[in-house]
């Protein structure tokens, strides 16, 4: 706890402390007039120092936005708060203050060097989002549990780590568990790790179970399981983690080609899973076989639209790809020639520049200055000249690209569409065959043949015709109805990928374009004013 | 090549002619057939397939160190042996024999060019051709396969070839196809019409211009070829043929001697053959040769084709093998002996390949010599130079290839007509030096320094200089400069030239140009700075950004940059011109311009630091370059023992070194019983009484001997004592009528013998004092003998 300024009231940071530091940590002498005659913007302010102020409240600080390094050093915070939008950061300093528990930082992804020395911080956590964590500092803080340790083995790019006047300091192994456990560590506690004590630490941890039973050894050896016990646990987990991505991938690309889920039997089960009684009827004999054979039907049809869908999204692909490609050296051409005209117009430029300054005939001047903006008005003609060829160019191409990527997703759609249609016939075919059995089953259960094995559920279907005819006419209807959502959802989807596909080209041609008529307004109005300006000062002179 | 009607000799092949013989033969060549270019030939007959191995294998060379010159007296007769001046009984009858065979030739075929049989050799004798071939295996394996053995052998003569026909180089052009989205060219608005029109007066023109360039060359090739071969069809030449079948030959080829190229037997250059000769036998062509040597058949035991000279050899070599040559036929002459010495080369003259090492080939227009490494003192292996003219008169340029140099110097090419120098370097020379044009070694003068940039740490690739600029290309910096041109003015003259300290050459422009810094953003990003140290201004422009067209800007004045207090500078809005392409508010503020300013105005002097130390850089380089030219030592291999000058007295030392520990374990070895061990009945033990006599008797032995040498030492010094007495004694009675002269004398007998008396004197002083110790060493090793020891220890 710090009380050194216990005497003063305690502050919380407002502007006008804010503006002080500002101002008294701005560069010196000749800058610094200038700063002071221009003033400093918040934003602007790279580094700044808030140390002994007895702050107990960090606030005001969003200002900040390009803050690289904040010291906040020897105050009495307790709670790390508003330094949200500081995601500059590079550089925090709290060390010497009350904090308890560390807490949001979860913003700060480009820390790289953390103080928290003399706090009152017990564990470490909350640290995650830091992936670029170098120098951790964590001294004289109330640490007593070597797990906190293992927390830090993700901050692969850690490298100097201070945890004296901890508790877990006063550990008789505490400097070979923490090189044991953090092995890319070069510096722990102000010291460098020498080659040999990280050896040593290592090939204790790794040959340690040769030593078993003595006192020092075991705690090493102890290490050694552990460590490699972590190590495949965190292996694992990456795996994991990997083949999860690689499964997202794979799922992601599928619904590109608005495919997914259609290489198995997925839509088939998503068409009985909410259908009773179609899973009821299914308990008639005959109707398992009968199913079985659907089913495989069904699959192979999904199959073929999934990998007819894989290959149509690959030919999409190429065409887009032939089209951004011939866009994008459309582009660079015409930029190219601009930049040769802007080129050869400046090297002429800037020599009927000189020779105007170093005119003195008036009216000579008067005609070399109108020369001048002759030549600038012509370079914007051409310059804009190219920009509306290019701009024919590309409509005539989006155009074209348009109509084939249409004519692409129809063909597609169309094609889906019929082997949609394959995949009713087989469920009509399969309705009828179902019907049939239902019937011949009810004219047993009329007669009272019906199977014993039957459950009661099943049997309450056989009481009428007219049940049995609509169980399974609903069975039916849910069955066309999740085909027909599935067939409308891949249309939709497509129909929709299309527009906004090309609505995006055309948008970007557009803007692209407004960039560039704006671009050379801004080069033209800047020739024309330098050239007003020299018109004034030969005047003036 | 346009060998005409040949008349081709059968060789095995052309390395085994000799020199000597080979010019001999041009030589009658030259007279019987009046020709003045010619080529000799000879082949390579199926008859080796007798000899399988053994022949190819055996590859026979010139004569080395001979010079084969068209006149005769640069072969010293007299040096050779008997085999060369006379003929044996044997070879006469072979002449008689060969005489013959020439006249019933003759006789049968009168239309046809009379038989190269029997030529003179270089002493005036006629010499049967086969018998000028020996079969001969070299040591050297360059020498084993055809083509660097005939390359060697090329080396040893001189040429005359004919120009070749220029050939036009084909252009190819490529289309590529259009991609599917290309954009449309933009809309042509020209007139159709008018292009036409233009395009066919252009046409006009070039046309014009090509047929005028086309006469114009015609014009130069004939006057080049005013006389169109009167020769066409008469010359007779001799080049070696190889026939296939041994060694993987796989198909029948000629080789020319002078050029070391084979030439298939289709060759159209070849017009037909007369004759072959190998060291076996001489085989005259009987097909027809209308249509050059393409329809040949190179089948030597078909009677029919080809008639033999000799029966003994005339064996159909596809079908028979070596043991055939084993029988022999009738007819004594079977075995033909060369009277050819065998042909030795040493290495020396095998590196040396040339004769005298050096070899000159003149072309068209151009003239190559060549040296063999080591022999020029500058390390020149070649000289390449081309000529304006047919006459060779007028220098175009000159190209100079050098070896094993110490600096790594390759190539030098002097162009006459620009006095432009180029220098080409092997990577390794001490200032990383790649390429070095120049017209004068002077500074400041007009020079490219190419550099192998990863040799050196600041990537510095290219250096141009002009007298009033420089500009150096760098690549790979961690700056990302690439570019810097420097305007200098023109030097300012010091009046107080206080020291030879340099005087720089004020800078007026420092033109620096960036590559793109990924890590930075486009218009953050300076592409190019400009210093314009004489108006005190300074002008960026920025990297364009991949979407834009143009690229931001910004000037800086320093007008007013010093005050007169000091260094404070006062910066003003108008101090700074900028265009951005993209606003940007941070940049407007005087603190980021001044902050900006005062950056660029360190990396000014920087610059021009830097551009002072390429200055002296090139004044180094120019120093260096210089020193290797006088000194050019050049590098010679650990592996080269002869001529590592190092390596071998190394080598001598130790030869030395082994020599003396041979000969000091050959005097430890020296046994002084022997002589007495011998006395005693031999196989038996001595007994403790014969191995103390024995001792004594060893040890009396040394001493009488040691005495005796004393005494006769004693016995000179005396001597020389008395004689020089009596000199001086006679000297003394006649020295009133003594001339000059035998007063000279006198004296001169008299030191010398004064210092044979010292020496003798020194000798017998050393003597007596080693002599003792030389006995106690003799009875210590004694003691110490194993065959004595045992029993001298008892006894003592």
């Amino acid at each position: 706890m710090n009380r050194l300024y216990t005497s003063l009231e305690p502050r919380v940071i407002d502007d006008g402390m804010l503006k002080l530091a500002v101002g008294e940590q701005r560069p010196q002498e000749e800058a610094g007039k200038l700063a002071k005659q221009e003033g400093i913007l918040f934003k602007d302010v790279l580094s700044l120092q808030l140390d002994f102020r007895n702050i107990l409240r960090i606030d005001n600080l969003w200002q900040f936005e390009n803050l690289k390094k904040l010291q906040l050093n020897n105050n009495i915070i307790e709670k790390i708060e508003g330094l949200e939008n500081l995601t500059h950061l590079v550089w925090l300093d709290l060390s010497f203050n009350n904090i308890e528990t560390i807490e949001g930082l979860d913003t700060l992804v480009n820390l790289e060097d953390l103080s928290l020395f003399n706090n009152c911080i017990s564990n470490i956590d909350s640290l995650d989002a830091l992936i670029k964590l170098q120098v951790l500092s964590l001294g004289n803080n109330q640490i007593d549990n070597m797990m906190n340790i293992i927390y830090l083995r993700r901050f692969r790019c850690l490298r100097t780590l201070s945890l004296s006047g901890n508790p877990i300091s006063e550990v008789e192994d505490y400097k070979m568990f923490i090189c044991a456990y953090l092995p890319d560590l070069v510096y722990l506690d102000f010291r460098r790790i020498d080659d040999h004590t990280a050896s040593v630490s290592l090939s204790v941890s790794q040959q340690a179970p040769r030593f078993l039973g003595k006192g020092k050894e075991v705690a090493e050896a102890k290490h050694h399981y552990s460590i490699e016990e972590l190590k495949h646990r965190e292996n694992l987990m990456q795996a994991q983690m990997e083949e999860e991505q690689a499964r997202r991938e794979e799922l992601e690309k599928h619904k590109t080609a608005f495919v997914e889920h259609l290489n198995g039997s997925f839509l088939f089960d998503s068409m009985y899973a909410e259908d009773s009684e179609g899973n009821k009827l299914s308990s008639l004999p005959g109707v398992s076989e009968l199913l079985e054979a659907y089913r495989d039907k069904f699959v192979i049809i999904c199959v073929n639209i999934f990998e007819y869908g894989l290959k149509h999204q690959e030919k999409r692909k190429t065409e887009l790809d032939t089209f951004s490609e011939c866009v994008h050296e459309a582009i660079q051409e015409n930029q190219e020639q601009g930049k040769r005209k802007i080129a050869k117009f400046e090297e002429k430029h800037l020599m009927s520049l000189s020779a105007i300054r170093e005119e003195v005939e008036m009216p000579n001047i008067e005609k070399m200055i109108l020369e001048c903006s002759t030549d600038i008005s012509e370079l914007f003609d051409a310059l804009m000249t190219l920009e509306m060829q290019l701009v024919e160019q590309l409509e005539e191409t989006i155009n074209m690209f348009e109509r084939n990527i249409v004519h692409l997703v129809g063909l597609f759609i169309k094609n889906v569409q019929s082997l949609m249609a394959q995949c009713r016939d087989l469920e009509n075919h399969h309705h009828e065959k179902l019907l049939e059995i239902s019937i011949s089953t009810l004219e047993k259960a009329v007669k009272g043949n019906l199977d014993k094995d039957l459950s009661e559920d099943v049997r309450a279907l056989f009481v009428d015709k007219n049940t049995i005819v609509n169980a399974v006419g609903a069975s039916h209807d849910i069955h066309l109805l999740k085909i027909d959502n599935r067939e409308d959802e891949l249309v939709t989807r497509i129909n929709s990928w299309c527009t906004r596909l090309v609505d995006k080209i055309r948008r970007d041609e557009i803007m692209r374009n407004r960039k560039r008529v704006k671009e050379i307004s801004l080069y033209i109005d800047h020739m024309k004013s330098e050239l007003d300006n020299l018109e004034y000062s030969d005047i003036l002179d | 090549m346009e060998v005409l009607r040949e008349k081709v000799e059968e060789e095995e092949e052309a390395e085994r002619e000799d020199a000597a013989e080979r010019a001999e033969r041009a030589r009658t060549e030259k007279m019987m057939r009046q020709v003045e270019v010619r080529k000799e030939e000879t082949t390579l007959t199926q008859e080796m397939l007798r000899d399988l191995e053994k022949k190819l294998s055996e590859i026979r060379i010139p004569v080395s160190v001979e010079v084969p010159a068209f006149t005769k007296d640069t072969i010293d007769i007299s040096m050779l042996p008997v085999s060369y001046k006379t003929n044996t009984s044997k070879e006469e009858q072979l002449l008689q024999l060969a005489d013959n065979f020439s006249r019933q030739y003759s006789h049968l075929c009168p239309d046809r060019v009379p038989l190269f049989l029997h030529p003179l050799n270089e002493c005036e004798v006629p010499k049967f051709v086969s018998t000028t071939l020996r079969p001969t295996l070299m040591p050297y394996p360059e020498l084993y396969n055809w083509d660097s053995c005939a390359q060697f052998v090329s080396d040893f003569l001189t040429m005359v070839p004919l120009p070749d026909p220029l050939k036009p180089t084909i252009k190819r052009e490529e289309k590529v196809l259009p991609k599917k989205y290309t954009i449309r060219p933009p809309r042509d608005l020209c007139s159709r019409f008018e292009q036409e029109q233009e395009m066919k007066r252009q046409q006009e023109i070039r046309a014009q211009e090509e047929k005028r360039l086309k006469e114009e060359e015609e014009r130069l090739m004939e006057a080049e070829k005013a006389n169109p071969d009167a020769l066409h069809g008469l010359r007779v030449h001799s080049w070696v043929l190889v026939l296939s079948g041994k060694r993987e030959v796989p198909e029948n080829f000629f080789i020319d001697p002078f050029t070391a190229r084979s030439y298939s037997t289709q060759d159209e250059h070849f017009l037909g053959i007369e004759s072959l000769w190998n060291h076996k036998n001489y085989w005259i062509n009987m097909q027809d040769c209308w249509n050059c040597c393409k329809d040949l058949i190179f089948d030597l035991g078909d009677p029919v084709r080809w008639e033999y000279m000799l029966l003994g050899t005339d064996k159909p070599e596809l079908f028979l093998t070596e043991d055939d040559s084993g029988i022999n036929n009738e007819d004594d002459v079977e075995n033909l002996h060369s009277w050819v010495e065998q042909i030795e080369i040493s290495p020396e003259a095998f590196e040396t390949r040339c004769p005298n090492g050096k070899k000159v080939i003149q072309y068209k227009r151009a003239k190559l010599e060549k040296w063999a490494p080591y022999l020029n003192h500058n390390g020149l292996v070649s000289r390449l130079t081309t000529y304006e003219d047919l006459e060779c008169t007028n220098i175009l340029e000159i190209k100079e290839w050098y070896r094993n140099r110490e600096d790594m110097l390759e190539l030098r090419h002097i162009n006459k007509t620009t006095a432009l120098k180029t220098d080409y370097f092997k990577p390794g020379h001490p200032r990383a030096l790649r390429v070095h044009s120049y017209k004068s070694m002077q500074p400041e003068m007009d020079r490219v320094i190419e550099f192998y940039e990863t040799a050196r740490v600041d990537g510095l690739i290219k250096r141009e200089e002009t007298p009033r600029t420089m500009t150096e290309y760098y690549r790979g910096r961690s700056d990302f400069l690439s570019y810097r041109h420097v305007d200098f003015g023109p030097r300012v003259k010091k009046l107080t030239l206080s020291s030879a300290e340099s005087n720089p050459r004020p800078v007026v422009k420092i033109t620096e140009r960036f590559f793109r810094n990924p890590a930075k953003p486009a218009e953050e990003d300076v592409a190019e700075r400009v210093f314009l140290v004489a108006e005190e201004r300074i002008q960026l422009r920025y990297h364009c950004r991949e979407d834009h067209i143009t690229a931001s800007k910004r000037e800086f004045l320093r007008r007013s940059e010093v005050d007169s207090e000091g260094n404070k500078i006062i910066v003003t809005p108008d101090m700074c011109i900028t265009f951005e392409v993209e606003p940007m508010e941070h940049t407007k503020k005087l603190l980021y311009q001044y902050e900006t300013l005062m950056h660029l105005k360190k990396e000014e002097k920087l610059s021009r630091r830097q551009v002072w130390e390429s200055e002296l850089e090139v004044l180094e380089i120019l120093k260096l370059l210089k020193e290797e030219e006088e000194v050019h030592t050049l590098t010679i291999s650990i592996y080269d023992t002869k001529r590592n000058e190092k390596s071998k007295e190394y080598r001598e030392a130790m030869e030395r070194m082994m020599h003396e520990e041979h000969l000091r374990q050959v005097e430890t070895q020296l046994d002084y019983l022997a002589p007495f061990l011998v006395q005693l009945p031999p196989g038996e033990k001595l007994t403790r009484w014969q191995a103390v006599r024995l001792k004594d008797e060893c040890l009396s032995d040394f001493k009488q001997r040691l005495i005796n040498k004393a005494n006769l030492i004693q016995a000179r010094f005396e001597k020389e004592t008395q004689e020089l007495q009596k000199k001086q004694q006679w000297y003394q009675e006649n020295q009133v009528t003594l001339t000059p002269e035998d007063e000279d004398l006198y004296l001169s007998y008299c030191s010398q013998a004064m210092f044979r008396i010292r020496i003798l004197e020194q000798r017998l002083n050393r003597h007596k004092e080693l002599a003792p110790l030389k006995y106690l060493a003799l009875e210590e090793k004694l003691h110490k003998d194993p065959r004595l020891g045992e029993l001298l220890k008892m006894f003592t």
